[in-house]
């Protein structure tokens, strides 16, 4: 496969819009319910607060894709692409 | 008089999502055909997402779709390539088996991974797949005059679908579609 050249706006253009979608994600989040859960879950919330990475933070969690997608709805946590 | 079919390829970010939208029946008004993987419907483990996915598989408005051992490989090719750039999109196997599909058939690929759609940006043999998200499904829906339009409320569909999922998009991305249809529909 061949790879191409990544070109710098590519990437400055993701990265940009990543740190928009984690702003987002950190200011709507319900800290109080992140930080009453268990540690694993607590855990893997807040990388998925940084990163937006679900199936990561799945397998921190423990859990499926989609009771993860339901404990980020409990945590007002939104999806954003 | 032959007009070509309209066929996606959904990934389970996709389907778990539009399965909670209040009109997620509109995605057979766009679609001829919508194929769902093996390996992401092993992923769908939810009463809401299996009883809709069931009912449409039923009704043959989805399809289940066998990966070939070739495809799988493809994929996971491009999983590990995309892992060996930095600043790149984590591709996990169910994506980028659907980018995989998407490219072989020419099914439009329904996503809400980032990864797979930075992949049709970054990687030469993707770049003519055509990845929709939900923000596209909804925008055709208008432009193509397969759901109700509110000019006075041009977003009303888009605000709806994020009430139901807490699926957020982007201002930018909203502005566009309300310009659009303001341009295209509402004019």
């Amino acid at each position: 496969m061949k790879k191409r050249y990544v070109d710098e706006k590519i990437i400055k253009k993701w990265l940009e819009e990543a740190e928009n979608a984690r702003r987002i994600r950190r200011e709507m989040a319900d800290w109080n319910f992140i930080n009453s859960q268990p540690p694993r879950l607590r855990e893997a919330l807040k990388y998925y607060v940084e990163t937006g990475d679900i199936r990561r933070a799945c397998i921190f969690a423990g859990m499926d894709l989609e009771d993860f997608r339901d404990l980020l709805r409990k945590a007002k946590i939104p999806v954003i692409v | 008089m032959s007009t070509k079919r309209r066929i996606g390829i959904a990934d389970t970010c996709f389907l778990i999502d539009w399965a909670r939208y209040r009109d997620k029946d509109i995605l057979f008004k766009i679609f001829d055909l919508v194929f769902i993987s093996e390996t992401v419907l092993r992923e769908i483990k939810s009463d809401l997402t299996i009883s809709w996915v069931a009912s449409k598989l039923a009704e043959n408005k989805l399809a289940l779709y066998t990966e070939t051992d070739d495809e799988i490989e493809e994929a996971r090719r491009l999983v590990l390539l995309s892992r060996e750039i930095p600043h790149m999109i984590s591709i996990d196997l169910p994506e980028a088996l659907c980018l995989v599909v998407g490219r072989r058939k020419g099914f439009i690929v329904l996503t809400e991974n980032k990864g797979a759609i930075m992949a049709t940006e970054v990687f030469e043999e993707y770049k003519d797949v055509i990845v929709w998200r939900a923000l596209e499904v909804l925008l055709t829906a208008h432009l193509e005059r397969k759901i109700d339009i509110d000019c006075k409320n041009p977003l009303k569909h888009f605000r709806g679908y994020q009430e139901d999922t807490l699926h957020i998009f982007s201002n930018k991305d909203l502005d566009e579609v309300r310009k659009r249809i303001e341009k295209e529909i509402c004019r």
